[in-house]
């Protein structure tokens, strides 16, 4: 009897882990069902492309099952999200980066996927980028998102290695070609270089911003030093850089994993893959955020439409569709067992990325990160801009984001 | 006053520089009159025409420091995505029917309560019309966040009915306001007359002052047209779902953060220009008018 | 991607022709219904007159005074982000929205009296060029032109185009690369500008594009203004010897008054409220960039401070009301309404 008992037990420990994935069974039996898919993945980066061909693809398996795939900028589908969900008007699927999850908790509009998924299989260092308050609240696509060091070998055989050698490449380039290139007006281009400055947004708590240090007013020195120097365009946009870059008026860019795929058509062989140059003050590497690409699940789904997501994110993270993915986008993936292919070993590209994030650091997922972002962006344009000096716009990058944090209780 | 009994001939021109300079202006002047005028022109019209030209820009070269109009390999790539690829007919489809809606309700809620209005003196109508040339005054902006609550709360976020709701908060009081300013203008004498023969209010009001008040009914309709075809505001607060975003939405999807498709953006814009300011430029003189229309005392 | 299929026709078609015939259907049946009870149950001497009002005033009601109700009561409340559903309302969190709005930030950084004083900049420059442009232009236009009608044609394209459209191409011409402002500029040996990053030049744009937009409007009522003045005024100041600039400022300028002065005001309304220029032509977001109406829409929709944006709404409003009543008892405007 006890034994029975015993045995019991055990198979109603295993049997969330089992049920918890959707069958074929399950999909073949939804009624049509139309599913309203919010991405931040771009054309430009090719990677919207692959988005509807993974739709595709499992819309032919399931007929029954369509997607209206739209593409939004981060920072809009954040806002568009938040402002469709609190009026009940939720899109069905969002496939985002990380720290959405803290204002969305906050405003109650995603759902846990704890019991909707078997989460062993993924990757613990993405599935911590997404758990807060003991919950998972999104499933791993891709894992980095991280920031890295391109460059077109045609126009450089071998990147500097430290800042020292970034820096003493001003003037070295033919005219009409930046040494360096990146996105000079959002912070998230910052934080790798604090953190080589050994500078972080937050004390230990993980909540409190901590922005007015000597590594940011070193952060910031340094950045103003590179446009001083004429190693980076005077004003420059993700668009202008990007465009730059492809069109083979800037040697090195720093941009993000999102954009392999499209360099890598635009450049083919010459594109290399390496680190952020170490800071030669502190010897440190910069450490760009990792957070990496996740679906998240609005709060009211349910039935039909949640048996259908389940389903595709199933076919997404599965095996075949991540090596598929770690091939087009050159993105490491968010499943463990695909880390085993030999893509990745085998390709310089990949070995570069995860190379890189090897010095990264997770991105933080607290909602305070939020008021952090917003109060660095202005006051990094401001040094940038020489209207102001680097230890005030970090007096008044900590000012801004504890009051943010005081307003958002 | 022009004398009208003299035939009018087209003088030629050296003629008329003559007389230019009998009417007490030099050539050197109206040459530098010319002048002005052209640069003013060429002002005008210059950041038009580099829509054109980013819009004929082939897809591999969008960026790009040349400042020819016309670029040497102009291609109409662009059109064909944004008429093909992209949900363009969607966002002129939504745009169409939102506007047209709204006139429609500007009309129908304006043209006999304008009437009132204008024919009978009663009990709060000096309030009430202070109360709509105060709503004037009144950005959308200052409405959106209740009227973004009030959508929330019937479930008219992303419905065309909710931003066609938002638009006749601004799109009302003003065509009641031209509407009056209009009947003010048409004598009350004819529906007089047309009272004593035995007809009732309503018949004239119908029959008689409707059809009078044509071109008036004609400004309320193009003005609210206008006015909601170019808003991108409300629509920002109301749409998010791809499905019904109006055009202006739609543009600036095209020209995101990370992902500016300047072609299509530049081909889309002129295909929106160039029947929207084709109307404008054919109507300019009734919506100028119109907008003194208010301001023109009948009694 | 969303084509346009058939089925979206005809499903937008019913969902806005259902909204028209509801429409329609209720103005009839609330008319009826108040010209019955106003005729039979009150016995109301101008019972069409309810009829005819009703309709329009319950529509008001309905959208106007309904949402500033609202706004009132939002005005007290703390609803944000983490408090949609259930805010808490009371007096205690009105007083609290009220003293933030000028005590902390209205955005992250940027206080209340910069951005209404910058709004007071913003508007004054605006409505400066565009009389003295207009009115200029409209000088120049104002006599026999071989090419006036094309004159008159190309200076009124600034206002025929769309103005998001107009908006989002002069941001991209701010450019510091791309943009034929700073490639002309590099031609004539003047360095780029930064225009989106740096506060002052992102001002100087945004009023540069403003200007482009708004100079057609006043030209266009200048003109016809100018028009409408007989022009024997003219003959008679010749006769008496009077110059170009004594006939303007003594014939033109009183003449034009009557039609301008409404124009003017207008323009400061519609100056004060622009939501379009400040907001796209500021890409990079600089809160010194903002007027009050681009910062209310940031603290509601960018942060979620509905509550606090409420609030923040009343007081622009309260601005706007004290300078029409001013305006209206200078003017005596009220007296058209009256008679």
């Amino acid at each position: 009897m006890k034994k029975l008992l015993f045995v019991f037990l055990i198979l109603a420990s295993v049997a969330p882990l089992v049920m918890a994935e959707v069958t074929a069974k399950d999909l073949a039996a939804v009624g049509p069902t139309s599913i309203l898919f919010w991405t931040k993945e771009g054309e430009a980066d090719q990677a919207l492309q692959f988005v509807k061909l993974e739709t595709d693809l499992f819309s032919r398996l399931y007929p029954n099952i369509t997607f209206e795939v739209a593409n939004k900028d981060v920072e809009v589908l954040r806002q568009d999200f938040q402002t469709a969900s609190l009026a009940g008007s939720a899109p069905d699927l969002l496939w985002t980066v990380n720290d959405h999850t803290g204002p969305f908790t906050t405003a109650d509009i995603i759902q846990p996927v704890d019991t909707l998924f078997n989460l062993k299989k993924y990757v613990d260092a993405a599935l911590a980028a997404v758990t807060l308050k003991g919950k998972v609240w999104g499933i791993p696509i891709s894992n980095g998102n991280h920031l890295m060091l391109l460059y077109n070998k045609s126009l450089i055989k071998k990147p500097p290695a430290t800042t020292t050698e970034l820096l003493a490449l001003a003037g070295k380039m033919p005219a009409g070609t930046y040494p360096l290139v990146y996105n000079q007006t959002e912070p998230f281009w910052l934080v790798p270089w604090l953190g080589g400055f050994k500078g972080t947004v937050f004390a230990k708590d993980g909540i409190t911003p901590t922005l007015n240090t000597k590594p940011m007013v070193d952060t910031l020195k340094f950045l103003k030093s590179l446009k001083d120097r004429k190693i980076v365009p005077t004003e420059s946009d993700y668009n202008g850089a990007d465009t730059l870059f492809k069109e083979g008026k800037a040697a090195m860019i720093i941009n993000g994993d999102w954009s392999l795929g499209a360099y890598k058509d635009a450049l083919k062989d010459d594109l290399g893959v390496a680190r952020i140059p170490k800071v030669a003050a502190s010897g440190a590497w910069p450490a760009p955020y990792t957070s990496g690409a996740f679906f998240m699940l609005p709060k009211d789904l349910s039935g039909d439409k949640l048996t259908a997501v389940r389903g595709f994110i199933q076919f997404v993270t599965g095996r075949e569709m991540q090596v598929e993915m770690v091939a087009k986008l050159s993105r490491l993936p968010g499943l463990k067992d695909a880390l085993s292919d030999e893509l990745i070993t085998s390709d310089p590209i990949l070995k570069g990325s995860s190379d890189q994030m090897v010095v990264g650091t997770p991105m933080p997922t607290v909602i305070e990160m939020r008021a952090n972002w917003d109060a660095m962006k202005p006051e990094m344009a401001a040094v940038l801009s020489g209207t102001k000096t680097a230890e005030a716009a970090a007096a008044d990058m900590q000012k801004a984001a504890v009051a943010a944090i005081k307003s958002l209780q | 006053m022009e004398d009208t009994l003299v035939v009018r001939r087209k003088r030629s021109l050296p003629v008329r520089l003559l007389m230019a300079r009998i009417e007490g202006e030099s050539i050197w002047f109206r040459l530098l009159v010319n002048i002005i005028l052209i640069a003013a022109c060429v002002i005008a019209l210059y950041p038009a025409l580099r829509i054109l030209a980013v819009s004929l820009r082939p897809h591999d070269r969008l960026l790009s420091t040349s400042l020819a109009i016309i670029p040497p390999d102009a291609t109409l790539g662009n059109y064909h995505s944004v008429l093909f690829e992209k949900d363009f007919p969607l966002w002129i489809w939504n745009s169409l029917l939102i506007t047209i809606s709204t006139s429609i309700m500007g009309l129908i809620l304006s043209a006999t309560s304008a009437y009132a209005f204008s024919r009978w003196r009663f009990h709060g109508r000096s309030g009430f019309l202070i109360f709509l040339l105060t709503t004037q005054m009144i950005p959308a902006a200052m409405m959106m966040v209740p009227l973004y609550i009030i959508a929330a709360r019937l479930g008219l976020i992303n419905t065309y009915t909710g931003l066609v709701l938002s638009y006749s908060v601004s799109s009302i009081p003003f065509s009641i306001w031209i509407m009056k300013g209009y009947y003010d203008t048409i004598p009350s004498s004819l529906e007089e007359a047309a009272m004593i023969d035995g007809a009732s209010r309503m018949y004239t009001l119908y029959r008689i002052v409707l059809p009078l008040a044509a071109p008036a009914l004609a400004v309320v309709f193009l003005f609210n047209f206008m006015n909601s075809w170019n808003d991108f505001l409300l629509a920002r607060i109301m749409l998010q779902r791809p499905a019904v975003l109006t055009w202006p939405l739609g543009l600036q999807s095209l020209q995101q953060q990370f992902q500016t498709q300047w072609g299509a953006y530049a081909a889309a814009s002129i295909l929106i220009s160039i029947p929207v300011g084709g109307l404008f430029l054919f109507t300019s003189k009734w919506l100028v008018s119109g907008l003194t229309l208010g301001s023109v005392k009948g009694d | 991607m969303q084509s346009l299929t058939s089925q979206i026709i005809t499903n937008s078609l019913g969902q806005v022709g259902l909204t028209v015939l509801a429409l329609v259907a209720g103005v009839v049946l609330i008319e009826l219904l108040v010209y019955l009870a106003a005729g039979k149950i009150f016995h109301a001497k101008n019972a069409l007159v309810y009829m005819l009002l009703a309709p329009a005033v319950i529509g008001l009601a309905l959208l106007i005074v309904y949402p500033i109700v609202l706004e009132l009561r939002l005005a007290f409340s703390n609803m944000s982000l983490r408090r949609f559903k259930n805010p808490d309302y009371g007096l205690a969190q009105g007083l609290d929205n009220f003293k933030l709005i000028f005590t902390e930030p209205v955005l992250k950084q940027v206080m209340f009296f910069p951005v209404f004083l910058r709004t007071i900049l913003w508007t004054g420059i605006q409505v400066v060029f565009h009389v003295t442009l207009g009115l200029g232009l409209a000088l120049l236009l104002n006599r026999k032109l071989l090419l006036k009608g094309l004159y008159k044609v190309l200076l009124v394209i600034p206002w025929a185009i769309p103005q998001v459209i107009a908006c989002l191409t002069w941001r991209g011409e701010f450019h510091f690369e791309y943009g034929f402002v700073n490639i002309l500029l590099k031609a004539v040996g003047i360095p780029g500008v930064q225009w989106k990053s740096d506060p002052f030049w992102n001002f100087v744009a945004m009023n540069i594009t403003n200007i482009w937009l708004g100079v057609p409007f006043m030209m266009v009522i200048c003109l016809g203004a100018l028009q409408s003045i007989a022009k024997e005024y003219y003959e008679a100041a010749k006769m008496d010897g009077a110059t170009g600039w004594r006939k303007l400022r003594s014939i033109s300028l009183p003449l034009m008054a009557p039609i301008l002065t409404p124009a003017v005001i207008l323009g400061v309304i519609w100056t004060f409220n622009n939501f379009n220029v400040p907001y796209f032509i500021n890409e990079n977001h600089l809160e010194t960039s903002d007027i009050l109406v681009t910062a209310l829409f940031r603290a509601a929709f960018e942060y979620n401070r509905y509550g606090f944006s409420a609030a923040f709404a009343i007081v622009i409003f309260l601005i706007l009301f004290i300078f029409s009543a001013f305006y209206i008892r200078f003017t005596g405007a009220l007296k058209s309404v009256r008679g």
